[in-house]
This record gives C-alpha cells, structure tokens and sequence, in this order.
C-alpha cells in the first residue's frame, strides 16, 4: 500500500518538472495571436572587450540606431538601466557577467549587451528569467557601417522574438509630392535610405513590388495616356508600355511567380487582366460590366481580393483562383476600397469610408470578424501589410499633408515614417524576404 | 511867328526820336568767321501707301478662322459635372454635349482628349477607373452623335487634377468633371 503513495508522489513531482520544464521555454511574441504581450528590454552600457577601450562616440551613435530601430516595435517598451535597483549589474557582456536579479525585480524581460574592440562588436540580449540567450551577433568594421550593423542586429533580434524577419530589411516603395508631379520613391520603414527612383514627370502612381524585391512596377498618367512602367533595381532603367493595353491601366500587382496582373478597359469595362512576359494582356480574370480594380494576392497566389462595383457600391471581393468563386467580403458602408491581402491569406486590410473620412479596417478571412485598425482625423488609405504580416504601412493626412505611417494588424499607435518633403502617398512593401 | 515856333519844337521832337532810335538799335551781334551749317537727309522718298483693296476671299477666311477659334474655344472651356460615385450623363451633360458635337462635326480637322477627373473623396485607384468611365461615357455620347471615335482620345487622371482645391461640396462638385483638350 505504501508504493502507490510513493509512486503518486513520484509522478507528481515529475509532471511539475515536465511544467516548470515547459514555462522556461525561449521568450517569444505571438505577434499573430489575438493579443500581444508587451516586453521590456534594458539596453546595458557598452563595455570593452578583452580590456580594450570603448570608442565612446561609436558606441553611442549605435545605441541611438538601435534605440530608434526598436521604437518602431509596439510590443517593445525600453526601460533605462537607471530603473534597476543597484543599477547597471553587469561586469561583461556573457549571461556569466549579469546579475540578473535586479531585471527580474524590476520587471524586465530581456537585456542587450555590447562589447567593443576597436572596429569588433559583439551584440546579445539576454532573457532575464531564464538566462538564456535570445541572440548573439557579431561585426567587423563597425564605425562605417553603423545604420547597417543596427538594422542586421535588430532584425535578427525580432526574427528571435517572432519567428519573423526582414522588417528593418525590406524597404518601402511609395509615391512622393515632388512639386506639381508625383514620383516613386523607396525608403527603409525605419527612414533610411530614402532614394527617389523615377524622374518622369506627370504622375506616376501605385507602386509594386516583384516577388523577389527586384521590380517596381507603377502606373505613369501622361498628357494623353495612361502607361505602364517597370523600374529594375539592377540595371536603374525603366520599361513604360501602353500598345494594346488601352486607355486605361491601373493598380499592377506581381502574382506569387511574378506574373503581372492589371486593371485595363478594354472594351468598356475597367477588369483586371494578366499579363505575359511581353505584356500583353490575356482574358481577363472575371469578366463584368462593372469596375474592378486594386487586385492584391496572397503569397501562395491561391488568393486574390479587388475593388468592384458590381454591387452598385465598391466593395471588396475575394476570388479563389484555384474554382474561380467569387464571393463578397465587405458588406457594411458604402464605399470599401484598395485591399490588400496579408501574406498568409487570412487578413484584408482596406479602406473604410466614414462620415469622418476614410479608416483602416481589417477583414478576418477565418471568422468574418472585423476591426477598425486607424481613427484618423483626416483620411487614412493605402493600407500596406509588411513581410511579416503583423505590421500594416498606411498613409494619412491626419496633419494636414499625406505621410505614410506604420501600425499592426492589432491597431497599435501609429508611427510616423520619414519620407522627407512633401505629400507621401501609396505605401507599396518589398516583401521578398518572407519567401 | 507862334506857328513857326511850333513847327520848330516839333521838328526837335522828331530828330530827337531819330536820335533815340538810333541808339537802340546798336547792338553787339556778330556771326562767327566760317561757321558752315550743312544739313544732310538721307531719307528716301517712299510712294504714300496704295489704296486696300477689298479681298473678300482673304476676309472670308478670316471670319472663318475666328468662328473656328471661338468653336474650339467653346469646346474646351465648357466642362460637364457628374455625381458623386457617378458617371451617368445629366441632362445639362447631354445638352453641353449636343453643341460639341455640333462643332466636332463642323470642323472636322479637330481632335481632343477627353479628361475624366475625380473628387478628391474617393481613393485613388477606384477613382482613376471612375475618371475613365466619365470620360468614356462622354466618348460614347459624342460617337453617338455622330463625331468619328478616331478624333477623340481618352485619358483619367481620377482625384490627380482638381480646378477646386477646396474641401467642401461645392469643390467636389466642380471637381467631379470630363474636360475637352483640343490638340
């Protein structure tokens, strides 16, 4: 009789081991799950490695970076080095050198560390609960390459945190006041490296991207024609075609195998068609008197949702391109236009018009639910999903002038980003690094 | 012997006059030794203009050039408007496009754009689409009427070109419009 109680005292303490085993498990972020946790993060003072000295400007310039970098995160919440009891309780960069009892009193998930020797850098962060470390890089000729060494480090680190990567990696292609004309222009979702790709004049609208980040392709509004126009990053040049496209083409979109699909009327109607590599168009996906416009595909390209007015209104639709179904999304307001379709073929982000202007809303494809993603003031339209599916670029005149910002498919504060002078319109995200 | 002494004083009065006059008369005027004054024209001489003569074929042409600048002036500042989210023709639409045709049929060297624009209210891709078919229906109105559709061109720019920049109903109705650009 004596053995059961033991052996029930046994497998008790060894299903409690199996719990605790369980809850040490690496710190993640569910970005994609109906809520989000926030984490705190203190960002230790650099040190030297094997007692050589830290380059005091350098090491600054690139906690400034990565300070910025990491405010662009809304589940990330920075927490000074002054909010721990004793203050800084590290003696190195390796777990062996932090005392990690003061992050826990006070509350802090993780830690970052930076050791420096001379153009050398090793970067990590640190779970404070468990110890253990969440990401470890190294970098040689650091001083030139500080906007770089932040972004790699960041990303790996969020890559860490959410099985997710590429955020500070894929740029932003977006469409730019430049006096009376617009221009596409390409910048980083964190500001860097803004870089005005055409030079044409007139309008150029609607940028996006190959599968592979590789094209740009837009439309250019001229004085007597519509033209579409292919940007290749790697040879700088720019395809414009409109010869048997009509007089109209809009909102060109990649398909998962970079097949171009476009809006163009052809004979009366405004449908979208595909186009063969000498873009000429083929019949068109689904063939109506109405207008329809602003197709956006998944990733798989099993999914395709567009802009139609078949319903006397526009409104937002999805076609399952494997049976060719269409079936209808949006069903409240009256106007519900330029969707776009996360990567991984759950979510619609699209425009919502209210009697306070127009809002970002999102569509879950699974349960029909919907949520009201931005509340302005002003107008908010062009939503954008980024590589990751999680954040959302959108632009916005809620100060008065069009910028582009950034918030997630949970709604969270919106976020300017730097797109130099001027209206900012279009959002366009490279989504390559995802495939 | 008083009248002889009359006579006396009156002849003093007159030498006297002559003296006087005399001395008034001297003056210090001279002209310079060899001063040549030489006046040149090199003008030609030019026949007065003839008399105009009427050519009536000339004053014809430019009647008819006139009346041709005033057509086409005609059919490119009058515009027609629409409704919101709308590209159906209104009555007034029609009757504009009535007199355009006329004069697209009139002369028929003309040829023209057909602008679709948009409000500033819609968003930009669904509203280059609208921009086409206000254009469009136009186009259609016009062919209908008899214009050769090779003579008209469509273009949208949607919500990219507003007359109004304002943000009120009475700019977005301006701005709801199919203009006529002449080439």
């Amino acid at each position: 009789m004596k053995r059961i109680p033991i052996s029930l005292i046994g497998c008790v303490c060894a299903v409690l081991f199996a719990v605790s085993a369980f809850a040490a498990g690496p710190l993640t972020v569910d970005i994609h799950g109906p809520g989000q946790r926030m984490v705190n993060l203190t960002i230790l003072p650099p040190r030297g490695l094997e007692g050589a000295p830290v380059p005091e400007a350098e090491a600054k310039a690139l906690q400034d970076l990565v300070t910025n970098n990491l405010s662009y995160i809304p589940f990330l919440k920075l927490v000074g080095v002054d909010q721990l009891l004793g203050g800084d309780p590290s003696t190195g960069v390796t777990g062996a050198d932090i005392d990690f009892k003061p992050f826990q009193l006070a509350r802090v998930d993780l830690c970052m560390t930076t050791g420096w020797n001379g153009e050398y850098i090793e970067a990590r962060v640190y779970e404070t609960f468990s110890g253990n470390r969440v990401v470890g890089k190294s970098y040689r000729d650091v001083s030139q390459n500080l906007p770089l060494v932040a972004d790699r480090f960041c990303s790996a680190f969020l890559e860490a945190l959410t099985g997710k990567k590429g955020f500070f990696d894929s740029p932003i292609a977006f469409v730019r006041q430049i006096g009376k004309s617009k221009e596409i222009c390409t910048v980083l979702p964190q500001g860097r490296e803004l870089k005005q790709i055409t030079n044409l004049g007139e309008y150029n609208l609607s940028p996006t991207w190959s599968s592979d980040g590789s094209r740009i392709a837009f439309t250019h509004i001229g004085k007597t024609r519509h033209e579409l126009c292919v940007y290749d990053s790697a040879t700088n040049l720019i395809k414009r075609r409109y010869k048997g496209l009509g007089s109209t083409i809009i909102s060109p979109v990649y398909s998962e195998n970079d097949k171009l699909f476009v809006a163009l009327n052809r004979n009366g109607a405004t449908n979208i068609y595909g186009l063969d590599r000498l873009f000429k168009p083929g019949k068109p996906l689904v063939e109506s008197p109405y207008i329809d416009v602003s197709p956006s595909f998944d990733r798989s390209g099993k999914k395709l949702v567009f802009t139609s007015s078949r319903a006397g209104n526009p409104h937002i639709y999805l076609l399952d391109m494997e049976t060719g179904r269409i079936s209808r999304v949006t069903t409240t307001g009256k106007y519900n236009t330029h969707p776009c379709l996360s990567p991984d073929g759950r979510f619609v982000a699209y425009t919502h018009q209210t009697s306070d202007g127009h809002r970002i809303y999102l569509h879950d494809l699974q349960t029909g639910r919907e949520k009201q993603l931005t509340f302005g003031p002003g107008n908010d339209e062009y939503p954008a999903f980024g590589p990751d599916g999680y954040f959302v670029a959108f632009a916005s005149n809620r100060t008065g002038e069009y910028k582009v910002y950034l918030t997630t498919r949970h709604g969270d504060t919106p976020k300017l980003i730097p797109t130099g002078k001027g209206a900012a319109f279009a959002p366009a995200w490279d989504t390559s690094l995802q495939w | 012997m008083k009248i002889r002494w009359n006579l006396i004083i009156v002849a003093l009065m007159v030498v006297a006059l002559f003296v006087a006059a005399g001395c008034a008369k001297k003056t210090t005027t001279s002209t310079p030794d060899e001063t040549k004054v030489e006046v040149k024209d090199d003008t030609s001489w030019t026949p007065p203009p003839a008399k105009p003569q009427v050519d009536e074929a000339a004053l014809a042409a430019e009647a008819e050039a006139r009346a041709k600048a005033e057509a086409v002036e005609e059919l490119s500042s009058v515009t027609i408007h629409f409704d919101f989210d709308s590209y159906v023709l209104k009555e007034e639409a029609r009757a504009i496009l009535a007199l355009k045709a006329n004069i697209m049929r009139k002369y028929q060297d003309v040829t023209v754009v057909i602008e679709g624009h948009c409000d500033e209210r819609g968003t930009e891709e669904y509203n280059l689409a609208l921009g086409e078919r206000r254009a469009r229906a136009a186009y259609e109105h016009l062919v209908i009427l008899g214009v050769d559709p090779g003579r008209m061109k469509i273009v949208s720019y949607g919500e990219e070109k507003p007359v109004d920049p304002g943000h009120n109903e009475s700019a977005w109705a301006q701005n709801r419009r199919a203009e006529f650009v002449v080439q």
